[in-house]
């Protein structure tokens, strides 16, 4: 069946947007077995897009080839095109460091660096800028300001990322990702380990980034992909089933497989 | 349509339909009982319309509360949400029928004391007849998930305008010929004109059952065939 594709989606404003990321004629391959099929769609730019479907269907895959992440694996291997700003990040030529400055990721399980909160920031930053201290002081405030920790941190930037809760840990994470500048954000799966109280700050800090930033965002808990996202794409067994607007795919999706799994009729 | 994986919600869904499908029942059978009682003069069967109000509005709260319940509970999407969402606003409308069939009930005995000519109440009878059968048909069509039957219904809405305004004309002509009808006009007009209402009551349920079957709307501009403000004598 035909994906519907970001280019059939019947609304103005985001047809109207610049594409930040094109994927091209997509597969991708775990040796031998295929994990992502033909898949093609296209990100609008300063907006969040989420990634939903069953585990296994391949949403994770998709985000982690937006980084060429994958390659620090054996055996994994892509095909096509993912256009960032128009240009193949696939090609060989592509300087991976530089890529990964420019999209960056967040993962599952918060992964603060055995070392202080502010050398947590200055870390990334240190390894692609030559800044004077008091530059990156600035830096590592606007950063923790940008991801809604610096109130909470201000007075104790020595001490250890590890030291935080769960929330706090995963908005320094953020916060490390934003410091670097990048102008897409991966977001794999970011409040499933977090209460309630965290996931909705984190939900709240997703919503002002789109002011500045392309997210992309893969997460089971549909009524966080309903709330944080403007674009919905639903993936089964590697396909792209359908993307379109948010409360188009959680309120009248066009496909059935959409329907059974967003009401929880699958299987 | 596939069960939930969890039991239970379809069991919640099921039993938000079946209050539905009661509720379209009951206002059915008060519409058709009101005409009847306000024709026959029959106090007694008005006054049954009366009581079958008060179960309307329980159900109607029942309904409210298992709505706002499955929607806290089962956080619905896609079609269950537009079924959910769906019920309370239908159910709103049928709990209006129940009011304006109890507003015509409560009009017996004052039709009662004076005499209404024989032809008008032939009018309103048949009047009554188009009514009770787009309220009995729009529940069956939504039951049924049959989107084109209510796209027509929502339409046929139009014939009950077309003889709402033709037996406000004639009411006019009899309180012209003869003032002593004009009591008993004025209340079979309140009559006629509650059975528009419910008339545009239909159409509403069956715009929304439109929507929760499909995921789409019926165009904004429903024709419209109630001529009685033109029709209206001069001041």
């Amino acid at each position: 069946m035909k994906p519907m594709l970001s280019t059939d989606l019947n609304v103005t404003d985001t047809a109207v947007e610049k594409a930040k990321i094109e994927v091209k004629n997509l597969n991708f391959y775990y040796g031998q077995s295929k994990a992502l099929k033909d898949i093609n769609l296209s990100l609008p730019e300063r907006s969040v897009t989420a990634f939903i479907g069953p585990s296994g269907c391949g949403k994770s895959t998709l985000l982690r080839v937006l980084n060429r992440i994958y390659e620090l694996y054996p055996k994994q291997s892509a095909e096509g095109q993912v256009l960032l700003d128009g240009k193949n990040i696939l090609d060989r030529s592509q300087d991976l460091n530089l890529l990964r400055t420019k999209i960056g990721m967040v993962f599952q399980k918060p992964t603060p660096f055995p070392m202080s909160i502010y050398e947590n920031i200055a870390f990334g930053v240190r390894l692609y800028e030559k800044i004077s201290k008091a530059e990156m002081d600035n830096r590592v405030e606007q950063a923790l300001k940008r991801a809604a920790l610096w109130n909470e941190v201000k007075d104790k930037l020595n001490a250890s990322g590890q030291s935080l809760s769960g929330g706090q840990q995963q908005r320094l994470c953020i916060a490390r990702t934003v410091a670097v500048k990048p102008e897409v954000i991966l977001l794999d799966e970011p409040a499933s380990a977090l209460d309630p109280l965290s996931t909705a700050k984190i939900e709240e800090l997703i919503d002002e980034l789109q002011a500045d930033y392309t997210i992309v965002i893969v997460t089971h808990n549909m009524q966080q992909a309903a709330r944080v996202s403007r674009q919905t794409a639903f993936m089964y067994l590697g396909e792209l089933v359908e993307f379109d607007r948010t409360e188009k795919i959680f309120t009248s999706p066009r496909e059935k497989r959409t329907q059974d799994y967003i009401t929880g009729r699958f299987g | 349509m596939a069960e939930h994986t969890v039991a239970s919600f379809d069991e919640d869904l099921r039993q938000i339909s079946h209050l539905i499908r009661d509720m379209g029942d009951l206002a059915g059978s008060m519409v058709g009982a009101s005409t009847k009682a306000l024709l026959n003069s029959d106090n007694a069967l008005a006054q049954r319309v009366v009581s079958d109000d008060a179960i309307m509005d329980a159900r109607q709260r029942e309904l409210d509360d298992r709505a706002i319940t499955l929607i806290a509970k089962r956080q619905p999407m896609a079609d269950d949400l537009r079924n959910v969402v769906g019920a309370i606003r239908m159910a709103g409308d049928l709990e209006r029928i129940g009011d304006l069939a109890k507003n015509i009930a409560k009009r017996v005995g004052s039709v009662g004391v004076s005499t209404a000519p024989r032809d008008l109440s032939h009018s309103i009878d048949s009047m009554a007849q188009m009514v009770l059968i787009q309220v009995q048909g729009v529940i069956e069509e939504y039951t049924a998930g049959d989107g084109t039957a209510l796209a027509k219904l929502r339409n046929d809405d139009e014939r009950i305008d077309v003889k709402y305004t033709s037996v406000f004309r004639e009411l006019l002509t009899y309180m012209m010929e003869d003032p002593r009808n004009i009591t008993a006009c004025t209340h079979l007009l309140f009559c006629a004109k509650n059975l528009e209402r419910i008339g545009d009551h239909v159409t509403n349920i069956a715009e929304n059952a439109y929507y929760v079957l499909t995921g789409t709307q019926l165009p904004a501009n429903r024709p419209k065939q109630d001529e009685t403000a033109m029709s209206a004598p001069a001041a």
